[in-house]
């Protein structure tokens, strides 16, 4: 039977590179918002500001949960049934 | 053995690896990489936000005696400390009368800030910061916070210091 991950491991190799290729860019995006929240959070508690903390926190859990669950996109890479 | 017929059979028997795969591993322990350096800022937030809430910076509690006003002259400045804290303090007597108390560490890296007779500025010597003595307020410089400040009142001739309140902002 098939399912996803047997049939986008025998799609093109140009199509898992663009694949691999936008998963890394979000990815690189997603850690540059934390970055952002992090300092920005940082900051706030140095100045005894702590609303935006637990929202910073949240929103940060989000991007990473985000980032997880695109993992499971991620191509296997060619296993090389040809050998 | 020509040296075309070496190419094409013992060294892809020696590096059995093909050249896309090899690079589609890196490019996923990159990928997997990206995501461990996001949990860890995740972390790393939440470790800022239970920090905020269960360890609250500690307030400066009650009125503290610093010292006679005719002991700091008009420009002058004295250092204290509250009892039972290492925090350093600065009292200082502006050209225009008042006075004024703040923390004496620069909100960047913590270096010992000093007032600037007659220019009612504070300075950080450390990275050239420069804070309003005034308002405790950022002039110039890299410092992101203004000074923390004490509130100054008297009884008599004597100066005594006690926690701000804070304004409410926006």
């Amino acid at each position: 039977m098939s399912n996803f991950r047997r049939s986008q491991n025998q799609s093109n190799p140009n199509k898992l590179n663009a694949i691999l290729s936008t998963l890394i860019f979000i990815l690189i995006l997603n850690v540059t918002i934390q970055i952002w929240l992090l300092y920005a959070a940082l900051n706030n508690a140095l100045e005894n500001h702590k609303e935006i903390l637990i929202p910073a926190f949240i929103a940060s859990l989000v991007l990473f949960l985000i980032g997880a669950s695109l993992l499971y996109y991620m191509p296997i890479g060619n296993n090389n049934s040809r050998k | 053995m020509s040296k075309e017929d070496n190419l094409n059979k013992n060294w892809k028997k020696d590096f059995p690896i093909e050249k896309q795969q090899a690079t589609n591993v890196s490019r996923r322990d990159f990928a997997k990489f990206l995501t461990l350096v996001s949990g860890g800022l995740m972390v790393g937030s939440g470790l800022v936000a239970a920090k905020a809430y269960m360890y609250p910076k500690e307030e400066v509690e009650g009125e503290h005696f610093v010292c006679n006003k005719e002991e700091v002259p008009l420009g002058g400045t004295r250092a204290f400390v509250i009892e039972g804290s290492t925090i350093p303090y600065i009292l200082i007597h502006l050209e225009t009368g008042e006075f004024k108390a703040y923390e004496q560490k620069c909100t960047h890296l913590s270096c010992s800030v000093f007032y600037k007779p007659g220019t009612g500025i504070i300075h950080c010597p450390c990275h050239e910061g420069s804070f309003d003595a005034k308002t405790g307020k950022v002039l110039a410089g890299p410092p992101p916070r203004a000074l923390p400040k004490l509130d100054v009142f008297f009884k008599d001739n004597a100066v005594y210091v006690k926690a701000s309140i804070e304004e409410e902002i926006g």
